[in-house]
């Protein structure tokens, strides 16, 4: 079992000193939630744990530990995230221990709970059921009616660079041909299209949890919050709220490894992923890039190539 | 006084109340996210299926509120106050902790040492109709913070959900003014009987698990405590848990001009943000996460027990549920009260 | 009177290229619409894509960027890496749901002001047949 390899391959890195510090999913206080844990000391590798709700993406406290070495639990995407952040020069190259586990895909918590009526206060997972339970009710689920959208989409659950790898490669192919939120949505006409990014921003309470969980976002001052020059202001004004999540985005351009950690931690559930999705895409059809699969392969936004496409200029 | 008002009659009721009040109310804006808002229509109050995200201090507090405003007329220069609230308010389907923490935002906005006149304008023209949490959740812990899913304080009237109907409870002089409301009719002593039922078993849910007991003490030892750098490691440092705390209360000032007009404003300020404690200088007395988080958990527990004699707490869950890195202020006042 | 509307289009010129051209285009005479306002810059590298959203929401009605054509940089490589913004910007924004023209983009070398004309006149035209920029343009209080 992944969950046992997991624990032991942390004990002998901390035991032997290889690591001074393991970052892993372990239990949280929610059913299905994880919460990440940072683990010191040997004997306390039984808080890790694997699950299909490990959502976050472990990377994003690597900018935490300058000094320490790190065992670090990624996933594919994650691993890609720190492929992307060797590129940008966060870390020493013999800083961290690649701790791989072969994604199963995750489980989105909100939608499980939205299936069901009542509380959910009990999850089990049996293969590729999900046995919820609250305090009248008991039900089976199927796990894959209730992936993260990022994850539907996912090719590359495998870890592209990992010291170890806990559990057997997974088979590369995506669920669905199409983002699901972006189905639909090319068709759509502009005015349409503004529309919902309008309505989806407008939630927006610039509790800046998409930045912080996105590894990518470490610029040590955003650009939210410079005053000299001053790009937006602090309130909720509609043009505001939709500034901050173009050049959040846009950002990520070259730079994203459609791990959705940003929609995951967002409290007002504002679709995030479509943006990204839209930049990976672009920048994979643009300049043939796919963040963090090549590790030698610098960023396209800091690179170019003479004969890149220039039509749209005049 | 106990009424009842039946369910068909509720969109009716709301457009009653709406023709001499402004309404804010529960608004769905988006599959399960919802906040309180003023409605515009009847259809827009979502059925408090679900305790809003965002909680009903921001009905009295706004995140972003207009504080005045100014501009060039010819060559003089006018200012427009924006303190008064010009038409009577209601504010409906809030649930008893939300309404606590605003008994706790009254000691900050209308306390000894200042008073607000936005907040107090705001707080004196609404009625409070709260509403009795018949359904809490696993996270709630109200009743260990002197609270509880049914407290009728701090509301002018309350209401309970009979399934068909709503009980009615008339509490205050402000409350007695809706008496005659055309759509209230008189409970019966069957409804009664179901409320309390309904009472007694969400009560039971939300058990006093949690002791507070002591716990300014315990903070007044802890400040160098290496618990903080355990408590940071897993925070992102987002806001979301200060934003949604209905208690919370920090603001930010900024003038936003426009060539020869522009406004006064307060935001929401979160002490997560390195920016808030930030200096001119560059200096920042809260460098790192571990002061910022340290902060947040001290003006709940102990900063504001110092200087108001009440814990700004009010259980209502929302840090907990919400958390990007799942973090559980329930158990972080247990390791506190653990030592 | 009747008030005809015309765009308000703000134009980023690279130091050494397009704003050359421009000045050419004025010594030679050469006409075109006045619906521009030009900002010099160093190089069309130097566009950060802030300024062209924050130009975008004070509510100008379009934007144009103008450098040196591929090769003639006068920082050798700084108009390639800014054509690599420039078109995950122009594709990104669109793709979210702002017209298509409102961001513009040219070469124009400093020899050439008939071109620099062209390119102003093509640019208004389209961005009059936009009308007047109504998203993402910030309302003041």
């Amino acid at each position: 079992m992944i969950q046992e390899k997991l624990r032991q391959k942390a004990r002998e890195l901390l035991e032997s000193k290889a690591v001074d510090l393991v970052i892993g999913f372990g239990e949280g206080s929610l059913p299905l939630r994880v919460s990440p844990v940072f683990i010191r000391n040997p004997h306390e590798v039984d808080r890790l744990v694997w699950n299909s709700f490990c959502r976050q993406n472990l990377s994003t406290y690597l900018h935490k530990f300058k000094s320490l070495k790190i065992g670090l639990v990624v996933k594919g995407c994650d691993s890609r995230s720190v492929v992307a952040l060797s590129l940008e020069k966060r870390f020493k190259p013999d800083q961290l221990f690649l701790i791989g586990v072969p994604c199963q895909r995750m489980v989105d918590h909100r939608r499980v709970k939205r299936a069901v009526q009542g509380e959910i206060l009990h999850v089990s997972e049996q293969g590729d059921e999900l046995i919820v339970e609250g305090k009248d009710f008991k039900t089976r689920l199927n796990r894959k009616d209730f992936l993260y959208p990022s994850c539907q989409v996912c090719v590359h659950r495998n870890p592209v660079r990992a010291d170890l790898l806990m559990g057997e490669v997974v088979e590369e192919f995506s669920l669905l041909e199409t983002h699901p939120d972006m189905k639909g949505f090319l068709n759509k006409g502009v005015e349409e299209r503004w529309d919902y990014f309008e309505k989806e921003t407008g939630r927006c309470i610039r509790c800046y949890a998409c930045r912080e969980a996105c590894p990518m976002c470490y610029c040590p001052e955003c650009f939210v919050d410079n005053s000299n020059p001053k790009w937006m202001e602090q309130g909720l004004s509609p043009s505001d709220l939709e500034f901050y999540h173009i050049v959040r985005a846009y950002h990520q351009t070259g730079r994203c490894t459609a791990c959705g950690a940003c929609e995951r931690a967002c409290p007002m559930e504002i679709r995030l992923t479509y943006m990204t999705e839209k930049l990976n895409q672009d920048v994979k059809e643009l300049f043939g890039f796919e963040t963090g699969v090549d590790p030698q392969a610098s960023s396209p936004l800091s690179t170019f190539d003479v004969e890149d496409q220039q039509e749209f200029i005049k | 006084m106990t009424l009842k008002l039946d369910k068909k009659d509720f969109h009716s009721f709301l457009q009653n109340l709406m023709n001499d009040y402004e309404l804010f109310a529960p608004v769905q804006v988006a599959e399960g996210v919802a906040v309180y808002k003023k409605i515009e229509h009847p259809l827009e109050a979502a059925r408090f299926s679900l305790n809003p995200q965002k909680p009903a201090k921001e009905v009295f507090f706004p995140q972003s509120e207009t504080m005045f405003r100014y501009g060039k007329v010819g060559v003089k220069t006018e200012v427009t106050s924006t303190e008064k609230v010009e038409r009577k308010r209601i504010l409906l389907g809030a649930r008893p902790c939300d309404l606590q923490a605003v008994s706790l935002l009254d000691e900050i906005f209308q306390g000894r040492e200042y008073s607000d006149p936005y907040y107090i304008n705001k707080r004196q023209a609404t009625t409070v109709i709260g509403m009795g949490c018949s359904q809490p959740l696993s996270t709630c812990f109200c009743s260990s913070m002197e609270g509880g899913p049914f407290s009728r304080n701090h509301s002018d009237i309350f209401l309970i959900d009979l399934g068909e109907a709503y009980l009615v409870e008339v509490l205050t002089e402000k409350g007695k003014a809706f008496e005659k409301n055309p759509f209230f009719k008189k409970a019966t002593q069957k409804d009664l009987k179901a409320a309390k039922s309904i009472e007694k078993n969400a009560s039971n849910q939300v058990g006093a698990i949690l002791s507070l007991e002591g716990i300014e003490r315990k903070l007044d030892q802890m400040i160098e405590s290496p618990f903080w750098d355990r408590v940071q490691e897993r925070c992102i440092g987002c806001r979301v848990c200060t934003y949604l705390c209905p208690t919370c209360h920090c603001f930010d000032i900024a003038d936003e001009t426009l060539t020869t007009k522009g406004q006064r404003v307060r935001n929401w300020d979160s002490c997560l943000s390195s920016l808030y404690s930030q200096e001119t200088s560059g200096h920042n007395p809260r460098p790192t996460n571990r002061e910022r988080t340290r902060q947040r958990l001290m003006h709940k527990f102990n900063y504001f027990p110092k200087n108001v004699g009440r814990i700004a707490c009010v259980g209502c869950g929302r840090c907990v549920l919400y958390c990007p890195a799942d973090l559980d202020i329930r158990e972080t006042i247990k390791e506190i009260q653990k030592g | 009177m009747e008030m005809v509307w015309e765009p308000k289009i703000l134009a980023f010129l690279c130091n050494w290229c397009s704003y050359a051209g421009a000045d050419l285009a004025g010594t030679s005479r050469i006409q075109y619409p006045p619906n521009i306002r030009v900002i010099r810059v160093p190089c069309s590298g130097r566009i950060n894509p802030l300024f062209i959203l924050k130009a975008l929401q004070n509510g100008v009605d379009g934007v144009l960027v103008s450098g040196c054509h591929p090769g003639d940089c006068h920082y050798l490589s700084g108009n390639y890496v800014g054509r690599r913004k420039s078109a995950t910007l122009k594709r990104f924004i669109e793709f979210l749901g702002l017209e298509e023209g409102r961001v513009q983009f040219s070469w124009v070398s400093a020899a050439e002001g008939g071109k620099f004309s062209q390119v102003v006149h093509e640019v208004t035209e389209e961005v009059k047949k936009l009308g007047p920029a109504k998203r993402f343009v910030k309302k003041s209080s």
